[in-house]
């Protein structure tokens, strides 16, 4: 990078300085700051226990559903809109897991094929979120959370209410088995994040994401079908919380509607933790990763160092309005509602 | 000279007002055509019709020799005429490089993914071009609005290039208000060299620069064509004539019922300062009177205005009303203090319009008419009936929303609402913007009223001629600072606005 001194000035607005710009454009850096110094905290706390390989090995197993979770809510997210359907998804996902997988209740098998099917009701979920969203206008914030208790709903019809126990137990393997130490649910993930990351860098529609979430009028002009790529986001979200309600009946080797509670809240909180704006435009699939494994690291520590559940959940709600102080971009916004 | 773009009979309406009106424009090969017009005159609205963004009612568009037909910004760019708007449009989250290509990516794609190196070569080669060094990496939000304008040149430039058009045509709307002189002497330069391959229409209200910089100069008014000059010969005295137009009506701003003020100070701004909005501004303006704040967009008038009646925040300075100082921090205070304001936006800003006209009027008086806790209706609709007839409202009922009525008749309500709160101070933000010859002049008839009834106004307005003809007073604000200060009384206003050119 050669400049000279008066294309400096020029160039830059002298608003920021360069050690601000610093962090600015390599929003990476806060978070993983951040998630350091909670990590030293709890290594300390818990007097290195922390460091073990089997809690090691706890926070990759747990951390990486909660990744598959975060990289799909994220991606809605970079896009200036939201997504509060995972937890329904992921319910209905699991319960027609139950359903197809060799169990108790039907007569149904289809091995591994299962997984694709699985992942395609959540594509599909998805894919209405994208298009009541777009094509009836309706804000992302309601349409979500109509898909949310819709398909919690229909989660409890397919299951009727009950636990439906799973027999073909190479699904436990695979979702809490290791290959050398590293749990399989890991390698998954990583796969995921290798993907998503070439997605977002060096294909057009990551980088319409990108605009789109930093600003939707002047994408549009710029002659982005926002509509399609609104659509196609919503889905690779909802095949990601298939791949999560996969992994979570397969860890538990039964399926329920209520196994999915709980995980909105992680989900968002981690997606702003790790650098993701609520504003959209700015963050990133290294960001969600990031913010998953603080947040992973955070609850187990805690859990660790016997801290009271209450007190847990207070540190979570205001780590979450931190994150957003920090992160978003509320010149953008005029009117808080 | 041979020209690439025609534009005849282009005729667009907006709901209430003839925008454009049978207007003829041509750009020919390489040439810098200056576009220049009062506010309102149509300048944005012609160019914003030729790239698409607003469709004409009627008239034809010839882009080389062929009838073009341009839906969107987008396509207009592959028929290379793109236009650089006042408030940007590249992405600001997004890097230089991923700007200039934004929908491009197809020409960097390897087997289906984008290499990054070869996308940031073509940006750093392009930028060149324009002698702008800047690392493409660089996200958009950290480079300054000088280079941000250059980027999008560059972009425009690119985009026509790779469409295969040649003399692509590229619009520059007020690019040199957010600039400071030498970026703007270095704009001037790159446009100058850039004349070699393309033709540039450059809309900007500082006529000195035109005069510098183009061969041609156009000149709209209230939406039609008023004369086109050769750059060379032209005069600002000349140009500012025709942009102008006519020789002033008689009575048409109704110079004759203008007060003379009393002597009383109603409002005196001492030393009121915004950091880089304007510096310290210190005025008054007594009872009856009408004062205008004159000056350019950017100027600071705005945040002027608007920090007096408590919208945006100061830094320093006094606010003193009849005298006794008082503490402004939010439109409460200002309303408390008996200093209203009727913003431009009515729509948005200056009423609610899924309430009632009742409502609306005695939005700020209802306090008074509360007993123990409990709104007194027949006061309401007695107050509101009174204001209702005063103000020559046209409404079926007080329960009728405002959402049903005209924009004139929601005009005459947000006034309504402030005559009701008996405010001392009135702040009115362009008050005829967007509205037709005839209505103003009841505007103006208005504006009149309300000074005989001793009300101190400030006056933010479209053109000169109107803050002229209106005011007893005019105040001069440039670059955020009071500059002078203008006496209008009625008999020499054709005088003022002569001199004032």
């Amino acid at each position: 990078m050669k400049r000279t001194s008066v294309d400096n000035d020029f160039c830059f607005s002298d608003k920021i300085g360069r050690g601000f710009r610093f962090i600015i454009s390599h929003n990476v850096l806060g978070p993983l700051t951040a998630l350091v110094l909670v990590s030293l905290v709890f290594i300390i706390g818990t007097k290195g226990f922390f460091l073990s390989l089997k809690n090691i090995q706890n926070i990759l197993s747990l951390s990486s559903l909660l990744t598959m979770i975060v990289f799909g809510s994220s991606l809605v997210i970079l896009m200036g809109a939201i997504d509060l359907s995972p937890e329904g998804v992921i319910a209905l996902t699991a319960v027609i897991g139950g359903l197809i997988m060799r169990n108790e209740r039907t007569a149904v098998d289809m091995g591994f094929w299962a997984i694709p099917v699985i992942m395609g009701v959540g594509a599909f979920s998805g894919f209405i979120n994208g298009i009541v969203n777009t094509k009836l206008k309706i804000p992302s914030l309601i349409t979500t959370l109509g898909m949310w208790f819709a398909t919690l709903g229909i989660a409890v019809i397919f299951s009727g209410g009950s636990t439906n126990p799973i027999l073909d137990t190479r699904f436990q393997t695979l979702a809490s088995g290791h290959f050398f130490g590293i749990p399989y649910i890991t390698i998954v993930a990583a796969g995921v994040f290798v993907i998503l990351l070439i997605i977002e860098k060096r294909t057009s529609i990551g980088k319409y994401i990108f605009a789109i979430g930093g600003n939707e009028v002047l994408a549009r002009q710029a002659g982005i079908n926002v509509e399609k790529v609104k659509i196609i986001v919503f889905s690779i979200a909802g095949s990601l919380y298939g791949m999560a309600g996969f992994f979570l009946v397969s860890r538990l080797l039964s399926a329920n509607p209520t196994i999915s509670r709980g995980l909105l809240f992680p989900a968002i909180t981690a997606t702003v933790v790790g650098g993701t704006a609520l504003s959209g435009g700015i963050g990133g699939v290294v960001n969600a990763f990031i913010g998953a494994l603080t947040v992973t690291v955070l609850r187990s520590g805690m859990v660790l160092m016997n801290i009271s559940p209450y007190v847990q959940g207070a540190v979570n709600g205001v780590v979450l309005i931190i994150a957003v102080t920090i992160t978003m971009d509320r010149q953008k916004i005029s009117i808080i509602k | 000279m041979h020209a690439i773009l025609e534009m005849t009979g282009i005729t667009k309406s907006f709901p209430g007002v003839k925008a454009l009106d049978r207007v003829n424009f041509k750009v020919y090969e390489k040439e810098i055509v200056g576009l220049v017009g009062e506010n309102g005159a149509g300048k944005s609205t012609l160019m914003k019709v030729l790239i698409g963004l607003y469709k004409h009612d009627d008239g034809e568009v010839v882009l080389r020799g062929k009838t073009a037909r341009i839906t969107d910004p987008k396509t207009a760019a592959q028929k290379g005429v793109g236009m650089v708007f006042q408030e940007g449009c590249l992405l600001p989250n997004l890097s230089v490089a991923e700007n200039l290509f934004l929908c491009q990516e197809g020409h960097f794609k390897h087997r289906g993914l984008i290499s990054m190196r070869e996308m940031v070569e073509e940006a750093r080669s392009q930028l060149a071009r324009v002698q702008v060094d800047v690392n493409p990496k660089t996200n958009v939000r950290d480079l300054s609005q000088a280079c941000r304008q250059m980027v999008e040149i560059v972009r425009l430039l690119w985009l026509s290039n790779v469409a295969g058009v040649e003399n692509p045509i590229l619009i520059l709307d007020e690019p040199t208000t957010v600039l400071i002189a030498e970026e703007i002497e270095r704009l001037f330069t790159i446009l100058m060299s850039l004349k070699k391959e393309a033709s540039i229409v450059f809309i900007s209200h500082r006529l000195e620069e035109v005069l510098e910089l183009s061969d041609r100069i156009v000149i709209l008014k209230d939406g039609r064509n008023m004369a086109e000059l050769k750059g060379k010969d032209a005069k600002i005295r000349e140009v500012q004539r025709l942009m102008v137009g006519h020789e002033l009506a008689e009575e048409y701003y109704k110079e004759s019922q203008q007060n003379e003020p009393g002597e009383k100070e109603i409002i005196r701004v001492q030393g009121l300062e915004k950091r880089g909005f304007f510096k310290p501004a210190s005025f008054w303006v007594r009872k009856g009177e009408i004062v205008s704040i004159v000056g350019v967009l950017g100027s600071g008038k705005e945040e002027l205005c608007r920090s007096i009646c408590g919208v945006t925040k100061t830094d320093a300075g006094k606010i003193f009303i009849n005298g006794k100082e008082i503490k402004i921090d939010s439109p409460k205070d200002a309303i408390r203090a008996g200093i209203g304001y009727i913003p431009s936006d009515r729509r948005d800003e200056g009423l609610a319009l899924q309430l009632d006209v009742m409502s609306n009027i005695t939005l700020i008086v209802l306090k008074e008419m509360i007993n123990t806790g409990i709104i007194n209706l027949k006061r309401e609709k007695k107050e509101a009936t009174y204001w209702i007839e005063q103000c020559r409202i046209k409404t079926p009922s007080l329960k009728t929303l405002c959402n049903n009525l005209s924009g004139g008749n929601q005009q005459k309500i947000v006034l309504a609402k402030w005559l009701a709160a008996k405010v001392k101070v009135l702040i009115l933000d362009h008050p005829t913007r967007g509205i037709d010859v005839g209505a103003k002049e009841e505007i103006y008839r208005r504006i009149r009223m309300i000074a005989s009834g001793g009300i101190a106004i400030l006056l933010m307005s479209d053109t000169l001629e109107e803050d002229i003809g209106l005011c007893n007073r005019m105040l001069i604000m440039k670059d955020g600072e009071i500059t002078g200060e203008v006496e209008c009384p009625p008999q020499v206003k054709g005088e003022t606005t002569v001199l004032m050119r």
